[in-house]
Parts: structure tokens; C-alpha cells; sequence
């Protein structure tokens, strides 16, 4: 059985307008010790199921259908407190080194080994701080940093430190969103490789949020492309790489640039995301979309299946695909 | 280390500022309407006495003579005697500070306190019923006219109700009689202390409730709250542990910025309650053209606030690790 | 011809503009219950104090100053002839308290548009202007903060006297304006690395011109804000000037009467003349606060009710 399975997962907030549906009936799973990357642009959603992943939506979001089983239980089922016990030991949660994520008033010591002391009550500060300067030691900081706070790290330190602050419960599933979007492309290197080999080294499996899709193909065994909260292909990376199927995965990729092929053109994806509170009947993407025919305006598309490892969403695909 | 450069840039600043004080008054003395010599010297004394007082002060030298003979009797402490009082200020003023500062930094600590105790809850209770009413408690009890809340705490509580002094400090009677101990004095003490600090307390607490409130309502939105509550820790910890030492932050600032405000509420206070304090001596004495106590109280009362300043400055620096390293 | 044209009708465009945006604003403050009612009180005031000439008008024995009824001579509780009572010198004290708020309407409005004038123009200076300017003047302003305003006030009552109202206005005034003027420094400095002051550089603008041009008007909605908060602090420091005995003895303001009440020992027998002074000062402090803050939640979007915005 997989570590996590997500069936039909809608996620939504209650705004002045009406509700938005910011994630609407996703589904995917996840193994152990496999990586799994979300793309699509900003406010496609992936944020809001990174965070519904961990129930931790605000005050005005709502998780409307869907069930995450995570190691066989439903969270969705739990309550707040046994959801606390699930937080940080059974998934973590690493976010932008740019964003404000450590406490500035506390040191960075502290603040990890309140992760640890928190899910471990048995033990005592001292072994806190010894399982931290372990931890310093596995991301690459350097321990005499350790008792420093937060505004004197380095926006690469920042991020060696939030990673280490997750994996001080030694959890399941880390789920990172957008973790190097701020920094610059030699850190970002090095913190993607020193990533996988801790994901080699803990068997820790991970869900990459980002809009760069070429670092989630450099890091990621499987591969979700999500537009205006919905999943429109799935499957492993080499797959939808070298065979992307839906238009918008399509469009994606050929608005990047690449070092090896031809030079062709970079063509941005014209339009605009659709209004997600009041949806439209049809595919979400047809206005957008170079391939559209009149019937994707009225009819939602369904999945198919191209191979037992890569599917889309889309009505033109049969079609191409010739299956 | 960073801070002592911090310190001792603020104290530098503070030392500045109380020079353009003390010259700004010594000119103002010396040069508004009316003759300078009636300000100085006692219009009681005989005229030799005056003669050498005169001469003392260098009142018969020229304007930056008189400057320098001015600084010098600062520093060495000599401000003359008290028109009204006969004495020397110095004596007055010495015996006035303590009271002043035991009211005024009682307030000031204990609103704040309160103040940020329960602007954080409200924040928690954000919409309801409590929050309203600490809310509108808070806006109702900080634009009270202070002067005025005086004087009806004094008619309520101590008038109609009996249960205070009227006035003053303390009761002659306990502090007079040999037989009366420490507890017994110091019990009479706070039983007059209670309605000054009740009032000045009142006046307060509301502005630093609303700030640390909306305070704390900004801090919840940040970013590391998020990754307080990813980690799993209970709401409490994160709102007490988390939230709250930053939203105390812009409270801190807040009362250094009021302090002026502050003293004035305590000159108010101290003249209502015939507290014997400087501020209420300044007052008094302004009123009976009692210039050397007026002068040396108000100089006092401008080295109280700019300590003050200081010591908020400090607090601040050791609350904020930003500014520590 | 066609660049007279185009001219007015960028005028037009202009003032329509402009009016446009005092609409929304309106729009905005309207939902605000703070602000509904801070507003409502701050007109009942002006009313007041609109309606101060018509008791002397209807008999001279309710002149606030020097009206004393005939047959009454000392303080007595409210009556059909006196609805508030008299004071100790047998005065109408409604009458009193009607010319009081204009004085507070007087003092609020005049100190609080001088120390925000004052502040705006240092503010916008010290923004725009160079590092030495910008140092010099804060400087300054905080030195100037750090000083309580009522006690220096009394300092120079020591010194020149009895203080005129005018007096204490302008001296209110030089107290407040390094509040404000830090504001619209901040504001300033923000606003002066954005693109289309750049733009107005280049294009030849002189600084004066992009100061009154380009800044003033981003700075100005913040200016009228800090009004607001200044004319409270403006009554409030002339209202405790005033109840110690400093204030100008030929006005009758609400501080006035408080120590009139508390000078004359009327503190504990006459509730009728305590309570209504006291009242109003607070109640007017009250009301101009909650019109500040219905003002603040127009100008600064991220105070407005949640959920309003996309």
C-alpha cells in the first residue's frame, strides 16, 4: 500500500465573492521513498493542497470533499489533536527559505529543538541539542552557527536550516514548497543534490511544489501537472517528458528553454486562468488552449490512460494518442 | 559589542538634547518679558542680600558670562533657595523625586503589562463578545480627560464611598507616631497610592491593549507562525511562546514614544491628588512665581523622561535580537 | 487650439479624478460603525458649537463670560431657566459649555492644520531633501518629542504670564507637527525611488515642482489622517492648560470650567457642573479618534474587514 493516497480531494476558500475552488477533485499516490512533483503556475492550487495535505488551511478554507489516507488513516478523519501528533513526525513541511519561517526572536537551536521535545516529551533539552547538531551537521551548516538567530543566516543557510528543522522528527513525507525560488542558482544546486541524497539516505518520501519544472524533472520520480486546481497529467517524469500529452503540459515545457535541441522559440502560454468561483462546465483550459474544439467548452474532460504510468485529462488526446 | 555602541549612542543623544534644555531655559529666563533679576532673587530678601546673591549668580555680567555662571551652579548643584519654601531647591526637589517615581513608574509598568496581557487576548478572541468589550473598554478609557477622572474617582471613591484619601500621600498620624512600624507606613502609603495609580492606570492600559491587539493580529499572520503550527506545537504555546514576544515589540516602542504624554498625565495627577511629587511641585510653584523651584523641577522632570527614553531604548535593544547582533 | 483642448480635458479628467477617489473613499468609510458614529459625534459638537451665540442672543444674562442672572448668585442644579444649572458665579452653565466647544473647535482645528502644515512641508523636505537636511531635521523632531508639551507650556506661563489663546495654539502647533512630520518622511522615501519620479526628474521637473507636483498629493490623504489625531491632542493639552489656571483667562473653554468647579470646592456637591465639561472633552477625543481610525481603514486597505479584497 502506498504511503499516501489522495482520492478526490476538492479544497476551497470561503470568500466575500462566493467560493473559490482552488483544488478540485485531485487524486494521486505516492510510495515510499518516492518523490512526486507538482507544476503549474501561480495560483494553480498546488500550494492550497500542500497545505490541506497538512490541514493546515485558514480560517476561511475548507476541504469540501476527498479523503488522504496517509499511512492507511484517513487525516481528514482525525482530530486537531491527533492531527498535532501526525504534523512534523509523520509529514514535515519545508517552505521558502525567503519567507519568514524562523521566529526571529528565537535562536535557530531553539527552534529545532522545540520540534524535537515537542513529539518527544520524554526527552531532555540536552538531548534535543545534541540531536540538532547532528542535524546541523547532515545539511551542511556549520555547528558554531548553531546558537545564532535567525536574521544572521544567509538566505541558503536559512534553507540548509529549514530543512534540517525537518527532518528533526525523522518523518514520513516532506513536503517542500517552492523551496529554492528565492536563491540563487549555484545554492539552489546544491541544495537539490544535497536533497536527494538525503531522500536516498532516510528512504523519506517528498512532494516538490513548484513552478519550475525543470528542477521537479531533475528531482522527481513522478510528475503532476496541475492548472486552475485541477490535475490534467500524471505520471512518471521520463514519461510526461518525453511524451507530454495535455496542451497545457505542452505549452509548459515549451516555454522553457533547453541547452540540448534546437533553437526554437519560446512561446508563452497566451490568456488567463479562469474565474475558479464560478467554474466553467467544460475543460478549464479550453480558452487557452491551441487544440480546443467546441465539445471541451461544454463537456468536462475525463481521465485516460496512455500508460499504466502516465494519464491526462483531456478530450483531444485520444485522438493523438492513437490508443 | 553591539549593544554598548547602541547604548552609548542613545546616552550621547540624550546628554545633547538635555544641554539644548538647559540652555533654551536659561535664555527663556533671561530674555522674556518682564526683569530677569525678579526670577532669580527672592523679592523678600533685604537689599544687601540680594546685592550678593546678584553677584553670586553673575546676574551683573554679560549674557554669556552669566551662561557660564549658570552652567557651573548646575553642575555644582546650586539652584538657589525656593521663593516659597525658604530652603534650598535642591532639598525640595530631592525630597519630591522619590514619590514622583514611585507613582509614575508603577503606572507606566503595571499598564503596560495589563495592557499587553489583555490586548493578546482580545487578539485570540478576535470578533467576540470579549474582544468587543475589551476593545471599547480600551477606546472609552484612554480618551477620558485624566484631570477629569481624577476628580470623579475622588468623588466616588473617596467622597461618597469613604473608602480613600482624599488627598496626599500619607497620614500624618501613622507616620508621626514613633510607635508606628515599616508594614503599618507602607501600608498607608498604598492606601494612598491606590487612587492616583487606579486613575493614571485607567488612562493607559487602553492604548497599549489596542496596539499589542492589532499587534498580535499582524504577528498571526506571519510566516513562522505557519511553520509553528506545521511543527505540530499546540495553539497556545504558538500564540504565548511565538506570537506574543513579537508583538510586544511595537508596545515597547509605544510607551517610549508616549512618555512625554505619560509625564504629563502624572503633573495632572500628582497636582489632583495633592500627590507630593515634582510634577506637582512644577505646577505649584508656577503659580507662585517660585522660579528656582520651577526651574529645577522642570529640569528634573526632563532628565526623568529622557531616562526613561533610555531605559525603554534598552529594553527594546534586549528584546529584539535584530538589534542585539 | 487642439492643445488648448487637450489640456482642459486633462483638467477635467483630472478633477474628475480626483473627486472620484473622494468618493470611493466615502464608500469605504461609510461601512465603518466606528466611523459612522465618530462622525455623527464630531457633527453634534460642531452643532454646539454653532448654537454658542444664541443663548447670549436670546438674553445677556447667558453670556458664558460675564452673564450672571439676577436673581441667582451662586451654583444651583438644572432649573427650566438654567438646564444645566449655574456655576458658582450664578453663570448659565449650558450656555458655558456651548462656547466651549467652539473654543475646542477653535483650538482643535486651528493646531491641528498648523502642526500638520508645518509637519507635512519638514516631512516632505527631509524625504526628498539630502542626508545632511533629512538627519538635521529629524533630529529636531526628536528632540522636540521627547519634551511634554503641557509642561513646557507652563514653563513659558511662568515666564510671559497669562498665555494667549493664539498663543498656546501656535505653541501647541510647534509641538506636534514632529509626529506628523515623521510619517510623511517615511512616505516620502518611499515615494521617492518610484519610477514616475524618476521619470519627472528626467524629463527636466525642478525639485520644487516634483515636491508640490508629484508628492504632495500621495502625501496629503496621510496628512488629513494625522489631522484627525492632532485635533485631539490639540484640545486635550489646551483643556489641561486650561484646568490648572493657565489658560487664557478671556475664554471659556471646558478645561476652564473643570477648574473653576474644582478651584471653587463645587467638586462634590455639584454633579450638574462636574459631569457635563468632563463628558464633552472626552466624548469629543473619542469621537475624532474613531473618525481617525474609520479614515485609517480607508487610506491602508489592510485594515479593512477580511474578505473584502479578491
Amino acid at each position: 500500500m502506498a504511503l499516501l493516497v489522495v482520492e478526490n480531494l476538492s479544497v476551497g476558500y470561503q470568500t466575500q465573492k462566493g467560493y473559490l475552488h482552488a483544488v478540485e477533485g485531485v487524486s494521486f499516490s505516492l510510495g515510499a521513498g518516492k518523490s512526486l512533483g507538482f507544476v503549474g503556475e501561480s495560483g494553480c492550487g498546488k500550494t492550497t493542497l500542500g497545505m490541506a495535505l497538512m490541514r493546515l488551511l485558514p480560517s476561511n478554507g475548507l476541504i469540501r470533499e476527498g479523503r488522504i489516507l496517509f499511512d492507511g488513516e484517513d487525516l481528514l478523519q482525525k482530530t486537531d489533536e491527533e492531527m498535532r501528533q501526525v504534523r512534523w513526525q509523520g509529514i514535515a513541511m519545508i517552505f521558502q527559505a525567503a519567507m519568514n519561517a524562523l521566529n526571529p526572536v528565537h535562536r535557530v537551536i531553539d527552534q529545532i529543538a522545540e520540534a524535537i521535545l515537542t513529539h518527544n516529551p520524554s526527552r531532555d533539552k540536552q538531548e534535543a541539542y545534541e540531536q540538532t547538531r547532528g542535524l546541523f551537521q547532515l545539511v551542511g551548516l556549520s555547528e558554531d552557527r548553531i546558537r545564532d538567530y535567525p536574521h544572521q543566516y544567509s538566505g541558503g543557510m536559512k534553507q540548509r536550516a529549514i530543512i534540517a528543522m525537518a527532518l528533526a522528527c525523522k518523518p514520513k513525507l516532506i513536503i517542500a514548497d517552492e523551496p529554492t525560488t528565492a536563491l540563487d542558482v549555484l545554492v539552489q544546486d546544491q541544495i537539490l543534490e544535497e536533497t536527494k541524497s538525503l531522500q536516498r539516505e532516510f528512504g523519506i518520501s517528498i512532494i516538490y511544489i513548484s513552478h519550475d519544472i525543470s528542477i521537479v524533472a531533475d528531482l522527481c520520480h513522478d510528475i503532476a501537472v496541475m492548472y486552475a486546481g485541477q490535475l490534467v497529467e500524471y505520471g512518471a517524469t521520463e514519461e510526461v517528458f518525453d511524451s507530454p500529452m495535455h496542451p497545457y503540459t505542452k505549452a509548459l515545457l515549451s516555454s522553457y528553454p533547453t541547452l540540448i535541441g534546437e533553437k526554437s522559440r519560446l512561446v508563452p502560454i497566451p490568456g488567463e486562468t479562469p474565474n475558479l468561483i464560478h467554474l466553467p462546465p467544460g475543460c478549464l483550459f479550453c480558452d487557452r488552449c491551441t487544440e480546443a474544439r467546441v465539445s471541451c467548452r461544454s463537456n468536462p474532460p475525463v481521465w485516460l490512460e496512455i500508460t499504466p504510468t502516465h494519464k491526462v485529462l483531456c478530450h483531444q488526446c485520444g485522438k493523438h494518442c492513437g490508443e | 559589542m553591539e549593544v554598548w555602541k547602541y547604548i552609548s549612542q542613545r546616552l550621547i543623544q540624550i546628554v545633547v538634547i538635555f544641554f539644548v534644555i538647559l540652555t533654551v531655559l536659561f535664555l527663556l529666563f533671561r530674555l522674556a518679558p518682564g526683569d530677569p533679576v525678579s526670577r532669580m532673587v527672592d523679592p523678600n530678601l533685604t537689599p544687601e542680600d540680594a546685592e550678593l546673591l546678584i553677584r553670586e549668580l553673575g546676574l551683573d555680567q554679560p549674557l554669556w558670562m552669566q551662561y557660564l555662571y549658570y552652567l557651573k551652579n548646575f553642575f555644582t548643584g546650586h539652584f538657589g533657595n525656593s521663593f516659597h519654601y525658604g530652603q534650598p531647591v535642591v532639598r525640595i526637589i530631592w525630597d519630591r523625586l522619590p514619590n514622583t517615581i514611585a507613582l509614575f513608574t508603577t503606572s507606566i509598568i503595571l499598564s503596560a503589562l495589563v495592557g499587553v496581557f489583555l490586548g493578546k487576548i482580545a487578539s485570540w478572541h478576535k470578533g467576540e463578545r470579549r474582544d468587543t468589550c475589551l476593545t471599547l473598554g480600551a477606546l472609552i478609557t484612554h480618551t477620558v480627560f485624566l484631570p477629569w477622572l481624577a476628580l470623579i474617582m475622588i468623588w466616588i471613591f473617596a467622597f461618597k464611598l469613604g473608602w480613600f484619601p482624599i488627598t496626599g500621600m500619607i497620614s500624618e498620624e501613622i507616620w508621626l507616631d514613633p510607635g508606628a512600624g515599616l508594614w503599618a507606613k507602607s501600608l498607608d502609603f498604598l492606601h494612598h497610592m491606590v487612587l492616583p495609580l487606579a486613575t493614571l492606570f485607567l488612562i493607559h492600559f487602553g492604548s497599549y491593549l489596542l496596539i499589542m491587539r492589532s499587534s498580535m493580529l499582524d504577528t498571526l499572520k506571519e510566516d513562522y507562525i505557519l511553520t509553528g503550527r506545521a511543527k505540530g506545537l499546540p495553539e497556545k504555546v504558538i500564540r504565548n511562546h511565538h506570537a506574543a514576544p513579537n508583538a510586544a515589540l511595537p508596545v515597547v516602542t509605544s510607551v517610549g514614544l508616549s512618555l512625554a504624554f505619560s509625564i504629563n498625565g502624572g503633573a495632572l495627577t500628582e497636582t489632583v491628588f495633592t500627590w507630593p511629587g515634582i510634577g506637582r511641585e512644577l505646577v505649584f510653584s508656577i503659580s507662585h512665581n517660585d522660579y528656582p523651584l520651577a526651574q529645577a523641577s522642570f529640569l528634573l522632570i526632563a532628565i526623568v523622561v529622557l531616562l526613561s527614553n533610555l531605559v525603554v531604548d534598552i529594553l527594546y535593544a534586549y528584546l529584539d535580537p535584530r538589534i542585539r547582533y | 487650439m487642439t492643445v488648448t483642448t487637450l489640456n482642459t480635458e486633462r483638467k477635467l479628467s483630472e478633477r474628475f479624478h480626483w473627486i472620484g477617489r473622494l468618493l470611493e473613499g466615502w464608500s469605504i468609510y461609510r461601512k465603518s460603525l466606528l466611523g459612522k458614529i465618530g462622525l455623527t459625534l464630531v457633527v453634534l459638537f460642531a452643532l454646539m458649537a454653532l448654537c454658542s451665540p444664541i443663548p447670549p442672543w436670546v438674553s445677556p444674562m447667558y453670556q458664558p463670560m460675564a452673564g450672571v442672572d439676577p436673581d441667582i448668585s451662586y451654583s444651583v442644579g438644572p432649573s427650566t431657566r438654567h438646564w444645566l444649572g449655574t456655576d458658582f458665579m450664578g453663570r448659565d452653565i449650558l450656555s458655558q459649555l456651548l462656547a466651549g466647544a467652539r473654543i475646542a473647535f477653535m483650538v482643535g482645528v486651528s493646531a491641528a492644520f498648523m502642526s500638520v502644515f508645518l509637519g507635512t512641508t519638514i516631512g516632505m523636505i527631509a524625504g526628498y531633501a539630502g542626508k545632511f537636511m533629512d538627519n538635521l531635521l529629524m533630529r529636531l523632531a526628536d528632540m522636540i518629542m521627547v519634551m511634554p508639551a503641557l509642561l513646557v507650556l507652563l514653563m513659558l506661563a511662568a515666564l510671559f504670564g497669562q498665555l494667549s489663546i493664539w498663543f498656546i495654539v501656535l505653541f501647541i502647533a510647534l509641538f506636534r507637527w514632529p509626529g506628523v512630520s515623521r510619517v510623511i518622511r517615511a512616505q516620502t522615501l518611499s515615494l521617492k525611488h518610484r519610477p514616475f519620479i524618476e521619470a519627472a526628474r528626467v524629463a527636466g521637473a525642478s525639485h520644487l515642482r516634483i515636491i508640490f507636483r508629484h508628492i504632495m498629493p500621495n502625501v496629503l490623504p496621510l496628512s488629513f489622517l494625522y489631522m484627525t489625531f492632532q485635533v485631539t491632542s490639540a484640545i486635550i493639552i489646551e483643556a489641561a492648560l486650561a484646568f490648572l489656571g493657565f489658560g487664557d483667562p478671556g475664554t471659556v473653554s471646558w478645561g476652564m470650567m473643570l477648574q473653576w468647579v474644582w478651584k471653587t470646592g463645587h467638586m462634590f456637591r455639584a454633579p450638574y457642573w462636574l459631569l457635563p465639561p468632563g463628558i464633552c472633552i472626552s466624548l469629543i477625543t473619542l469621537s475624532f479618534y474613531m473618525l481617525g481610525r474609520a479614515m485609517d481603514e480607508v487610506l491602508d486597505p489592510r485594515l479593512r474587514k477580511e474578505g473584502e479584497t479578491d
